[in-house]
Protein backbone atom coordinates (compact mmCIF):
# COMPACT_ATOMS: atom_id res chain seq x y z
CA UNK A 1 0.00 0.00 0.00
CA UNK A 2 1.53 3.26 -0.87
CA UNK A 3 0.90 6.68 0.55
CA UNK A 4 -0.49 9.24 -1.83
CA UNK A 5 -0.92 12.11 0.62
CA UNK A 6 1.28 12.69 3.61
CA UNK A 7 1.39 15.59 6.04
CA UNK A 8 4.19 15.92 8.57
CA UNK A 9 3.87 18.51 11.33
CA UNK A 10 2.08 20.92 9.05
CA UNK A 11 1.15 24.29 10.52
CA UNK A 12 -0.24 27.36 8.84
CA UNK A 13 -0.27 30.93 10.02
CA UNK A 14 -2.53 33.37 8.25
CA UNK A 15 -2.82 37.10 8.47
CA UNK A 16 -5.94 38.36 10.17
CA UNK A 17 -7.28 40.62 7.49
CA UNK A 18 -9.37 42.95 9.65
CA UNK A 19 -6.43 44.59 11.31
CA UNK A 20 -4.39 45.24 8.24
CA UNK A 21 -4.92 48.61 6.65
CA UNK A 22 -4.64 48.65 2.93
CA UNK A 23 -4.37 52.39 2.68
CA UNK A 24 -1.07 53.88 1.74
CA UNK A 25 -2.01 56.98 3.66
CA UNK A 26 -2.94 55.16 6.87
CA UNK A 27 0.19 53.04 6.85
CA UNK A 28 2.51 55.98 6.23
CA UNK A 29 0.82 58.09 8.90
CA UNK A 30 0.98 55.28 11.43
CA UNK A 31 4.64 54.83 10.64
CA UNK A 32 5.25 58.50 11.39
CA UNK A 33 3.29 58.32 14.60
CA UNK A 34 5.44 55.41 15.72
CA UNK A 35 2.39 53.16 16.07
CA UNK A 36 3.21 50.90 13.14
CA UNK A 37 2.78 47.24 14.06
CA UNK A 38 3.57 44.21 12.03
CA UNK A 39 0.32 42.55 11.09
CA UNK A 40 -0.81 39.85 13.47
CA UNK A 41 -1.19 36.29 12.34
CA UNK A 42 -3.47 33.51 13.51
CA UNK A 43 -2.56 29.85 13.73
CA UNK A 44 -5.10 28.21 11.47
CA UNK A 45 -3.73 24.69 11.10
CA UNK A 46 -1.92 23.27 14.12
CA UNK A 47 0.74 20.64 13.68
CA UNK A 48 -1.17 18.19 11.49
CA UNK A 49 0.37 14.83 10.71
CA UNK A 50 -1.43 12.08 8.90
CA UNK A 51 -1.23 10.04 5.74
CA UNK A 52 -3.68 8.69 3.22
CA UNK A 53 -3.11 5.49 1.27
CA UNK A 54 -3.92 4.93 -2.37
CA UNK A 55 -7.55 4.08 -2.98
CA UNK A 56 -8.81 5.19 0.42
CA UNK A 57 -11.98 7.22 0.68
CA UNK A 58 -11.49 9.71 3.48
CA UNK A 59 -14.11 12.05 4.86
CA UNK A 60 -13.24 15.29 6.66
CA UNK A 61 -15.67 16.57 9.24
CA UNK A 62 -15.73 19.34 11.76
CA UNK A 63 -17.51 22.52 12.73
CA UNK A 64 -17.48 25.56 10.47
CA UNK A 65 -14.12 27.28 10.76
CA UNK A 66 -12.33 24.14 11.91
CA UNK A 67 -9.95 24.34 8.98
CA UNK A 68 -11.41 21.76 6.60
CA UNK A 69 -11.37 23.90 3.46
CA UNK A 70 -8.01 25.33 4.46
CA UNK A 71 -6.64 21.80 4.72
CA UNK A 72 -7.95 21.00 1.25
CA UNK A 73 -6.35 24.15 -0.12
CA UNK A 74 -3.04 23.14 1.45
CA UNK A 75 -3.22 19.70 -0.15
CA UNK A 76 -4.13 21.20 -3.54
CA UNK A 77 -1.20 23.56 -3.38
CA UNK A 78 -3.25 26.77 -3.30
CA UNK A 79 -1.74 27.63 0.09
CA UNK A 80 1.76 26.84 1.30
CA UNK A 81 2.34 25.57 4.85
CA UNK A 82 4.28 27.83 7.23
CA UNK A 83 5.90 24.77 8.77
CA UNK A 84 6.06 21.10 7.98
CA UNK A 85 5.97 19.16 4.76
CA UNK A 86 3.12 18.09 2.52
CA UNK A 87 3.76 15.30 0.06
CA UNK A 88 1.28 14.42 -2.66
CA UNK A 89 1.73 11.73 -5.28
CA UNK A 90 -0.46 11.74 -8.38
CA UNK A 91 -2.78 14.07 -10.27
CA UNK A 92 -5.29 16.01 -8.20
CA UNK A 93 -8.72 17.05 -9.41
CA UNK A 94 -10.09 19.65 -7.00
CA UNK A 95 -13.84 20.13 -6.93
CA UNK A 96 -13.83 23.21 -4.73
CA UNK A 97 -16.58 25.68 -5.55
CA UNK A 98 -17.28 24.68 -9.09
CA UNK A 99 -17.48 27.47 -11.59
CA UNK A 100 -15.18 29.83 -9.72
CA UNK A 101 -13.13 30.31 -12.85
CA UNK A 102 -16.02 31.17 -15.16
CA UNK A 103 -16.18 34.57 -16.80
CA UNK A 104 -19.81 35.64 -17.12
CA UNK A 105 -19.29 37.52 -20.39
CA UNK A 106 -17.64 34.71 -22.32
CA UNK A 107 -19.50 31.94 -24.14
CA UNK A 108 -19.92 28.52 -22.60
CA UNK A 109 -17.39 26.95 -24.97
CA UNK A 110 -14.78 29.64 -24.26
CA UNK A 111 -15.35 29.10 -20.56
CA UNK A 112 -14.94 25.34 -20.91
CA UNK A 113 -11.57 25.85 -22.57
CA UNK A 114 -10.44 28.45 -20.03
CA UNK A 115 -11.64 26.54 -16.97
CA UNK A 116 -10.24 23.30 -18.34
CA UNK A 117 -6.79 24.78 -18.89
CA UNK A 118 -6.85 26.31 -15.40
CA UNK A 119 -7.75 22.95 -13.88
CA UNK A 120 -4.77 21.39 -15.59
CA UNK A 121 -5.99 19.96 -18.90
CA UNK A 122 -3.91 20.69 -21.97
CA UNK A 123 -5.69 22.92 -24.48
CA UNK A 124 -5.86 20.22 -27.12
CA UNK A 125 -7.25 17.78 -24.57
CA UNK A 126 -10.05 20.02 -23.35
CA UNK A 127 -11.04 20.98 -26.89
CA UNK A 128 -11.61 17.32 -27.70
CA UNK A 129 -13.76 16.91 -24.62
CA UNK A 130 -16.07 19.87 -25.26
CA UNK A 131 -18.83 17.77 -26.77
CA UNK A 132 -18.86 15.13 -24.09
CA UNK A 133 -18.89 17.84 -21.41
CA UNK A 134 -21.82 19.68 -23.02
CA UNK A 135 -23.67 16.40 -23.34
CA UNK A 136 -23.21 15.41 -19.71
CA UNK A 137 -24.26 18.86 -18.51
CA UNK A 138 -27.17 18.91 -20.99
CA UNK A 139 -26.16 22.33 -22.23
CA UNK A 140 -25.70 21.64 -25.95
CA UNK A 141 -28.11 24.43 -26.94
CA UNK A 142 -26.25 26.94 -24.81
CA UNK A 143 -22.84 26.28 -26.32
CA UNK A 144 -22.42 29.80 -27.70
CA UNK A 145 -24.44 31.66 -25.10
CA UNK A 146 -22.61 33.81 -22.54
CA UNK A 147 -22.43 32.21 -19.11
CA UNK A 148 -24.39 35.08 -17.56
CA UNK A 149 -27.43 33.75 -19.42
CA UNK A 150 -27.29 30.46 -17.53
CA UNK A 151 -29.07 29.76 -14.27
CA UNK A 152 -26.95 28.98 -11.21
CA UNK A 153 -27.90 25.32 -11.46
CA UNK A 154 -26.68 25.19 -15.03
CA UNK A 155 -23.42 26.83 -14.06
CA UNK A 156 -22.88 24.31 -11.30
CA UNK A 157 -23.66 21.45 -13.69
CA UNK A 158 -21.18 22.83 -16.17
CA UNK A 159 -18.46 23.13 -13.54
CA UNK A 160 -19.13 19.63 -12.32
CA UNK A 161 -19.01 18.20 -15.85
CA UNK A 162 -15.71 19.82 -16.67
CA UNK A 163 -14.03 18.85 -13.44
CA UNK A 164 -15.17 15.23 -13.54
CA UNK A 165 -14.31 14.57 -17.16
CA UNK A 166 -11.00 13.05 -16.10
CA UNK A 167 -9.79 10.05 -14.24
CA UNK A 168 -7.61 11.68 -11.61
CA UNK A 169 -5.51 9.83 -9.06
CA UNK A 170 -6.81 12.00 -6.24
CA UNK A 171 -10.24 13.60 -6.15
CA UNK A 172 -11.02 16.34 -3.67
CA UNK A 173 -14.64 17.28 -3.01
CA UNK A 174 -15.69 20.26 -0.95
CA UNK A 175 -19.42 20.00 -0.31
CA UNK A 176 -20.29 20.04 -4.00
CA UNK A 177 -22.46 17.05 -4.55
CA UNK A 178 -25.92 18.54 -4.19
CA UNK A 179 -26.40 20.43 -7.43
CA UNK A 180 -28.95 20.22 -10.17
CA UNK A 181 -32.35 18.68 -10.55
CA UNK A 182 -33.19 15.05 -9.80
CA UNK A 183 -32.09 13.63 -13.16
CA UNK A 184 -28.76 15.41 -12.97
CA UNK A 185 -28.26 14.27 -9.41
CA UNK A 186 -28.74 10.72 -10.54
CA UNK A 187 -26.21 11.19 -13.33
CA UNK A 188 -23.69 12.72 -10.97
CA UNK A 189 -24.23 9.94 -8.48
CA UNK A 190 -23.41 7.42 -11.23
CA UNK A 191 -20.28 9.43 -12.06
CA UNK A 192 -19.26 9.56 -8.42
CA UNK A 193 -19.83 5.81 -8.08
CA UNK A 194 -17.48 5.33 -11.04
CA UNK A 195 -14.81 7.25 -9.17
CA UNK A 196 -15.50 5.33 -6.02
CA UNK A 197 -15.08 2.02 -7.78
CA UNK A 198 -12.08 3.05 -9.81
CA UNK A 199 -9.63 2.96 -6.89
CA UNK A 200 -9.14 6.68 -6.99
CA UNK A 201 -8.18 8.25 -3.69
CA UNK A 202 -10.96 10.54 -2.54
CA UNK A 203 -11.14 13.28 0.06
CA UNK A 204 -14.60 14.58 0.89
CA UNK A 205 -15.60 17.46 3.09
CA UNK A 206 -19.21 17.21 4.10
CA UNK A 207 -21.62 18.11 6.83
CA UNK A 208 -23.91 15.20 6.00
CA UNK A 209 -23.02 12.39 8.38
CA UNK A 210 -25.28 10.10 6.39
CA UNK A 211 -23.28 10.61 3.22
CA UNK A 212 -19.99 10.21 5.04
CA UNK A 213 -20.94 7.01 6.79
CA UNK A 214 -22.18 5.54 3.48
CA UNK A 215 -19.20 6.47 1.35
CA UNK A 216 -16.03 6.79 3.41
CA UNK A 217 -13.68 4.20 4.89
CA UNK A 218 -11.95 6.61 7.25
CA UNK A 219 -12.78 9.97 8.67
CA UNK A 220 -10.66 12.87 9.85
CA UNK A 221 -12.31 14.99 12.53
CA UNK A 222 -10.88 18.49 12.77
CA UNK A 223 -11.45 21.02 15.50
CA UNK A 224 -9.91 24.51 15.44
CA UNK A 225 -7.10 23.38 13.16
CA UNK A 226 -6.03 20.23 14.99
CA UNK A 227 -6.83 16.57 14.49
CA UNK A 228 -9.21 15.31 17.15
CA UNK A 229 -9.64 11.88 15.64
CA UNK A 230 -8.50 10.01 12.56
CA UNK A 231 -9.78 6.54 12.13
CA UNK A 232 -12.79 4.44 11.29
CA UNK A 233 -15.89 6.20 10.06
CA UNK A 234 -18.16 4.95 12.83
CA UNK A 235 -15.86 6.00 15.68
CA UNK A 236 -15.08 9.37 14.18
CA UNK A 237 -18.71 10.28 13.65
CA UNK A 238 -19.48 9.09 17.17
CA UNK A 239 -16.73 11.33 18.57
CA UNK A 240 -18.01 14.29 16.54
CA UNK A 241 -21.60 13.88 17.65
CA UNK A 242 -20.69 13.46 21.30
CA UNK A 243 -18.54 16.58 21.16
CA UNK A 244 -21.54 18.46 19.78
CA UNK A 245 -23.86 17.29 22.52
CA UNK A 246 -21.32 18.19 25.23
CA UNK A 247 -21.22 21.67 23.70
CA UNK A 248 -24.98 21.90 23.88
CA UNK A 249 -24.88 20.78 27.52
CA UNK A 250 -22.36 23.46 28.44
CA UNK A 251 -24.52 26.08 26.76
CA UNK A 252 -27.60 24.93 28.64
CA UNK A 253 -25.76 25.23 31.95
CA UNK B 1 20.69 11.19 -39.68
CA UNK B 2 18.78 7.96 -39.04
CA UNK B 3 15.11 8.11 -38.11
CA UNK B 4 15.87 6.91 -34.62
CA UNK B 5 18.37 9.70 -34.07
CA UNK B 6 15.90 12.25 -35.26
CA UNK B 7 13.18 10.97 -32.94
CA UNK B 8 15.57 10.96 -30.01
CA UNK B 9 16.62 14.51 -30.65
CA UNK B 10 13.05 15.68 -31.04
CA UNK B 11 12.00 13.98 -27.81
CA UNK B 12 14.98 15.41 -26.02
CA UNK B 13 14.21 19.00 -26.97
CA UNK B 14 10.52 18.44 -26.30
CA UNK B 15 11.15 17.23 -22.78
CA UNK B 16 13.60 20.06 -22.16
CA UNK B 17 10.84 22.52 -23.01
CA UNK B 18 8.60 20.84 -20.50
CA UNK B 19 11.35 20.85 -17.90
CA UNK B 20 11.67 24.61 -17.87
CA UNK B 21 9.66 25.78 -14.89
CA UNK B 22 8.22 29.22 -14.36
CA UNK B 23 6.75 29.76 -10.92
CA UNK B 24 6.15 26.05 -10.41
CA UNK B 25 4.52 25.25 -13.73
CA UNK B 26 6.09 23.70 -16.80
CA UNK B 27 6.65 26.06 -19.71
CA UNK B 28 3.98 24.43 -21.88
CA UNK B 29 1.28 24.79 -19.22
CA UNK B 30 2.38 28.35 -18.43
CA UNK B 31 2.09 29.35 -22.08
CA UNK B 32 -1.33 27.73 -22.41
CA UNK B 33 -2.56 29.55 -19.32
CA UNK B 34 -1.15 32.77 -20.72
CA UNK B 35 -2.92 32.23 -24.04
CA UNK B 36 -6.24 31.47 -22.38
CA UNK B 37 -6.03 34.55 -20.15
CA UNK B 38 -5.05 36.84 -23.03
CA UNK B 39 -7.99 35.58 -25.09
CA UNK B 40 -10.35 36.17 -22.18
CA UNK B 41 -9.02 39.68 -21.74
CA UNK B 42 -9.37 40.64 -25.39
CA UNK B 43 -12.70 38.94 -25.97
CA UNK B 44 -14.32 40.56 -22.96
CA UNK B 45 -12.91 43.99 -23.68
CA UNK B 46 -13.90 44.11 -27.32
CA UNK B 47 -17.15 42.22 -27.08
CA UNK B 48 -19.50 43.69 -29.66
CA UNK B 49 -16.93 46.30 -30.61
CA UNK B 50 -16.59 47.16 -34.27
CA UNK B 51 -12.96 48.26 -34.38
CA UNK B 52 -11.82 46.05 -31.51
CA UNK B 53 -8.07 45.99 -31.10
CA UNK B 54 -7.66 48.76 -33.68
CA UNK B 55 -8.77 51.36 -31.16
CA UNK B 56 -5.28 51.16 -29.70
CA UNK B 57 -4.06 52.50 -33.05
CA UNK B 58 -6.85 54.97 -33.71
CA UNK B 59 -6.36 56.73 -30.38
CA UNK B 60 -2.75 57.89 -30.99
CA UNK B 61 -3.59 58.76 -34.59
CA UNK B 62 -6.39 61.09 -33.56
CA UNK B 63 -4.36 62.61 -30.73
CA UNK B 64 -1.51 63.28 -33.15
CA UNK B 65 -3.89 65.19 -35.40
CA UNK B 66 -4.98 67.31 -32.43
CA UNK B 67 -1.43 68.03 -31.27
CA UNK B 68 -0.30 68.93 -34.77
CA UNK B 69 -3.22 71.29 -35.16
CA UNK B 70 -2.44 73.07 -31.88
CA UNK B 71 1.35 72.86 -31.49
CA UNK B 72 2.53 72.12 -35.03
CA UNK B 73 3.32 75.67 -36.06
CA UNK B 74 4.83 76.76 -32.72
CA UNK B 75 7.39 73.99 -32.65
CA UNK B 76 7.95 73.85 -36.39
CA UNK B 77 11.46 75.32 -36.22
CA UNK B 78 12.68 72.46 -34.01
CA UNK B 79 11.62 69.94 -36.62
CA UNK B 80 13.35 71.50 -39.64
CA UNK B 81 10.09 73.28 -40.42
CA UNK B 82 8.56 70.01 -41.52
CA UNK B 83 5.08 69.22 -40.21
CA UNK B 84 5.60 65.61 -41.20
CA UNK B 85 8.52 65.37 -38.81
CA UNK B 86 6.40 66.76 -36.00
CA UNK B 87 3.60 64.34 -36.83
CA UNK B 88 5.95 61.36 -36.76
CA UNK B 89 7.64 62.52 -33.57
CA UNK B 90 4.31 63.01 -31.79
CA UNK B 91 2.89 59.73 -33.08
CA UNK B 92 5.86 57.61 -32.04
CA UNK B 93 5.95 59.21 -28.62
CA UNK B 94 2.21 58.70 -28.11
CA UNK B 95 2.28 55.08 -29.20
CA UNK B 96 4.93 54.27 -26.59
CA UNK B 97 3.36 56.19 -23.69
CA UNK B 98 -0.10 54.82 -24.46
CA UNK B 99 1.21 51.26 -24.48
CA UNK B 100 3.02 51.89 -21.21
CA UNK B 101 0.01 53.45 -19.44
CA UNK B 102 -2.48 50.83 -20.62
CA UNK B 103 -0.38 47.73 -20.00
CA UNK B 104 0.98 48.71 -16.59
CA UNK B 105 -2.38 49.99 -15.30
CA UNK B 106 -4.05 46.74 -16.33
CA UNK B 107 -1.22 44.69 -14.83
CA UNK B 108 -1.59 46.67 -11.60
CA UNK B 109 -5.09 45.36 -10.98
CA UNK B 110 -4.52 41.90 -12.40
CA UNK B 111 -3.59 39.90 -9.30
CA UNK B 112 -6.05 41.50 -6.88
CA UNK B 113 -8.79 41.44 -9.50
CA UNK B 114 -8.44 37.68 -9.86
CA UNK B 115 -8.38 37.13 -6.10
CA UNK B 116 -11.49 34.95 -5.96
CA UNK B 117 -10.07 32.72 -8.68
CA UNK B 118 -6.70 32.40 -6.97
CA UNK B 119 -8.35 31.28 -3.76
CA UNK B 120 -10.06 28.37 -5.46
CA UNK B 121 -7.65 27.06 -8.14
CA UNK B 122 -3.91 26.63 -8.00
CA UNK B 123 -2.42 29.07 -10.51
CA UNK B 124 1.01 30.71 -10.82
CA UNK B 125 0.61 34.32 -9.64
CA UNK B 126 3.02 35.77 -12.18
CA UNK B 127 0.87 34.73 -15.12
CA UNK B 128 -1.67 37.50 -14.42
CA UNK B 129 0.44 40.63 -14.89
CA UNK B 130 2.25 38.86 -17.73
CA UNK B 131 -1.05 38.20 -19.50
CA UNK B 132 -1.92 41.91 -19.40
CA UNK B 133 1.36 42.88 -21.03
CA UNK B 134 0.90 40.07 -23.53
CA UNK B 135 -2.63 41.18 -24.44
CA UNK B 136 -1.48 44.75 -25.04
CA UNK B 137 1.51 43.50 -27.02
CA UNK B 138 -0.80 41.50 -29.24
CA UNK B 139 -2.89 44.62 -29.89
CA UNK B 140 0.28 46.54 -30.65
CA UNK B 141 1.64 43.94 -33.06
CA UNK B 142 -1.64 43.69 -34.93
CA UNK B 143 -2.48 47.39 -35.04
CA UNK B 144 0.37 49.82 -34.56
CA UNK B 145 3.37 47.71 -35.60
CA UNK B 146 2.31 47.31 -39.26
CA UNK B 147 1.81 51.07 -39.56
CA UNK B 148 5.21 51.79 -38.02
CA UNK B 149 6.79 49.25 -40.38
CA UNK B 150 5.26 50.97 -43.37
CA UNK B 151 6.51 54.35 -42.17
CA UNK B 152 10.04 53.10 -41.64
CA UNK B 153 10.04 51.32 -45.00
CA UNK B 154 8.91 54.51 -46.71
CA UNK B 155 11.64 56.57 -45.04
CA UNK B 156 14.50 54.13 -45.30
CA UNK B 157 13.64 51.53 -47.96
CA UNK B 158 15.49 49.10 -45.74
CA UNK B 159 13.85 45.91 -44.56
CA UNK B 160 16.40 45.46 -41.78
CA UNK B 161 14.78 48.31 -39.92
CA UNK B 162 11.79 46.11 -39.22
CA UNK B 163 14.15 44.03 -37.10
CA UNK B 164 15.01 47.21 -35.29
CA UNK B 165 11.32 47.85 -34.68
CA UNK B 166 10.94 44.35 -33.27
CA UNK B 167 13.84 44.90 -30.91
CA UNK B 168 12.34 48.15 -29.67
CA UNK B 169 8.95 46.49 -29.17
CA UNK B 170 10.62 43.71 -27.20
CA UNK B 171 12.37 46.24 -25.04
CA UNK B 172 9.18 48.17 -24.40
CA UNK B 173 7.55 44.90 -23.37
CA UNK B 174 10.40 44.26 -20.94
CA UNK B 175 10.09 47.67 -19.30
CA UNK B 176 6.33 47.36 -18.94
CA UNK B 177 6.53 43.81 -17.59
CA UNK B 178 9.01 44.86 -14.94
CA UNK B 179 6.89 47.82 -13.90
CA UNK B 180 3.79 45.62 -14.12
CA UNK B 181 5.23 43.09 -11.67
CA UNK B 182 6.20 45.90 -9.34
CA UNK B 183 2.84 47.69 -9.23
CA UNK B 184 0.74 44.52 -9.16
CA UNK B 185 2.64 43.43 -6.04
CA UNK B 186 2.39 46.86 -4.46
CA UNK B 187 -1.36 47.07 -5.07
CA UNK B 188 -1.92 44.06 -2.85
CA UNK B 189 -0.62 46.05 0.10
CA UNK B 190 -1.69 49.55 -0.83
CA UNK B 191 -5.18 49.70 -2.28
CA UNK B 192 -4.87 53.43 -2.97
CA UNK B 193 -2.28 52.76 -5.64
CA UNK B 194 -4.52 53.19 -8.74
CA UNK B 195 -5.22 56.84 -7.89
CA UNK B 196 -1.58 57.54 -7.33
CA UNK B 197 -0.58 55.60 -10.42
CA UNK B 198 -2.86 57.67 -12.63
CA UNK B 199 -0.73 60.66 -11.69
CA UNK B 200 2.47 58.70 -12.30
CA UNK B 201 1.32 57.83 -15.81
CA UNK B 202 0.52 61.46 -16.47
CA UNK B 203 3.98 62.49 -15.27
CA UNK B 204 5.61 59.89 -17.48
CA UNK B 205 3.64 61.18 -20.43
CA UNK B 206 4.43 64.80 -19.73
CA UNK B 207 8.13 64.16 -19.19
CA UNK B 208 8.53 62.11 -22.37
CA UNK B 209 8.99 64.58 -25.21
CA UNK B 210 5.77 63.55 -26.95
CA UNK B 211 4.08 66.68 -28.17
CA UNK B 212 7.01 69.06 -27.54
CA UNK B 213 10.62 68.84 -28.67
CA UNK B 214 13.20 67.84 -26.05
CA UNK B 215 15.22 70.95 -26.92
CA UNK B 216 12.86 73.39 -25.18
CA UNK B 217 13.38 71.80 -21.78
CA UNK B 218 15.67 73.87 -19.51
CA UNK B 219 18.96 72.13 -18.71
CA UNK B 220 18.38 71.63 -15.00
CA UNK B 221 15.09 69.85 -15.68
CA UNK B 222 16.61 67.75 -18.44
CA UNK B 223 18.53 65.60 -15.98
CA UNK B 224 15.29 64.72 -14.18
CA UNK B 225 13.74 63.70 -17.48
CA UNK B 226 16.50 61.14 -17.91
CA UNK B 227 14.86 59.15 -15.10
CA UNK B 228 12.00 58.33 -17.44
CA UNK B 229 12.53 54.75 -18.68
CA UNK B 230 10.60 55.42 -21.83
CA UNK B 231 12.77 58.26 -23.13
CA UNK B 232 15.44 56.00 -24.61
CA UNK B 233 12.81 53.78 -26.23
CA UNK B 234 11.05 56.76 -27.82
CA UNK B 235 14.41 58.08 -29.01
CA UNK B 236 15.24 54.77 -30.66
CA UNK B 237 11.83 54.58 -32.28
CA UNK B 238 12.18 58.10 -33.66
CA UNK B 239 15.64 57.44 -35.04
CA UNK B 240 14.17 54.53 -36.95
CA UNK B 241 11.11 56.19 -38.35
CA UNK B 242 12.31 59.77 -38.86
CA UNK B 243 15.86 59.43 -40.04
CA UNK B 244 15.45 56.00 -41.57
CA UNK B 245 18.61 54.60 -40.04
CA UNK B 246 18.89 51.60 -37.77
CA UNK B 247 19.11 53.01 -34.25
CA UNK B 248 22.66 53.50 -33.04
CA UNK B 249 24.20 51.03 -30.64
CA UNK B 250 24.27 53.69 -27.95
CA UNK B 251 20.55 54.37 -28.16
CA UNK B 252 19.71 50.67 -28.28
CA UNK B 253 22.07 50.03 -25.44
CA UNK B 254 20.43 52.68 -23.25
CA UNK B 255 17.00 51.35 -24.14
CA UNK B 256 17.85 47.76 -23.28
CA UNK B 257 19.58 48.84 -20.11
CA UNK B 258 16.41 50.43 -18.78
CA UNK B 259 14.52 47.35 -19.97
CA UNK B 260 16.65 44.87 -18.08
CA UNK B 261 16.79 47.09 -15.01
CA UNK B 262 13.01 47.48 -14.85
CA UNK B 263 12.51 43.77 -15.44
CA UNK B 264 14.98 42.63 -12.78
CA UNK B 265 13.75 45.05 -10.11
CA UNK B 266 10.11 44.23 -10.78
CA UNK B 267 10.64 40.48 -10.94
CA UNK B 268 12.71 40.34 -7.75
CA UNK B 269 10.24 42.47 -5.83
CA UNK B 270 7.41 40.20 -7.00
CA UNK B 271 9.28 37.03 -6.07
CA UNK B 272 10.15 38.37 -2.63
CA UNK B 273 6.48 39.04 -1.81
CA UNK B 274 4.98 36.08 -3.62
CA UNK B 275 4.53 33.89 -0.57
CA UNK B 276 2.71 36.58 1.40
CA UNK B 277 0.21 37.37 -1.29
CA UNK B 278 -2.31 34.58 -0.74
CA UNK B 279 -3.33 35.95 2.65
CA UNK B 280 -4.26 39.32 1.27
CA UNK B 281 -5.67 38.61 -2.14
Amino acid sequence: MDEVIRLDNVSLWRRTQEEFSYDLKKTVLSMFEGKYQKSSKRLVIKDLSFSIQKGEKVGIIGANGAGKSTLLKLICGILKPSQGVIRVKGTISPLIELGAGFDADLSVIDNIIMYGVMLGFSEQDIKQRINSILEFAELQEYALAPVKALSSGMVARLGFSIATDVKPDILILDEVLSVGDESFRQKSKIKMDEFWNAHATILVVSHSMEFISQSCDKVLFLKKGSVVFYGSTKDAIHTYISSLSSQVESVEE
Amino acid sequence: MSRQNFNERFMFSHTILNQIYIDGESLKRYLELLKVLVMRNLKVRYRGSFLGVYWSLLNPLMMTVVYTAIFGTTFAEYYDNSTLNYVLAAFTGLVVTNFYSASTSQALASIVGNGSLLNKIKLPLSVFPTSMIAANSFQFLVGTFPLLSIISLLTSHNILNILGLLLITLDLGLVCMGIGFFVSTLYIYFRDLPYFYEIVCFMVWISSPVFYPAAIVPDNIKTILLLNPLTSIIEALRELSLSGSFPSTLTLGKAFLSGFLAMSLGWFFFQSQKDNMMDLV
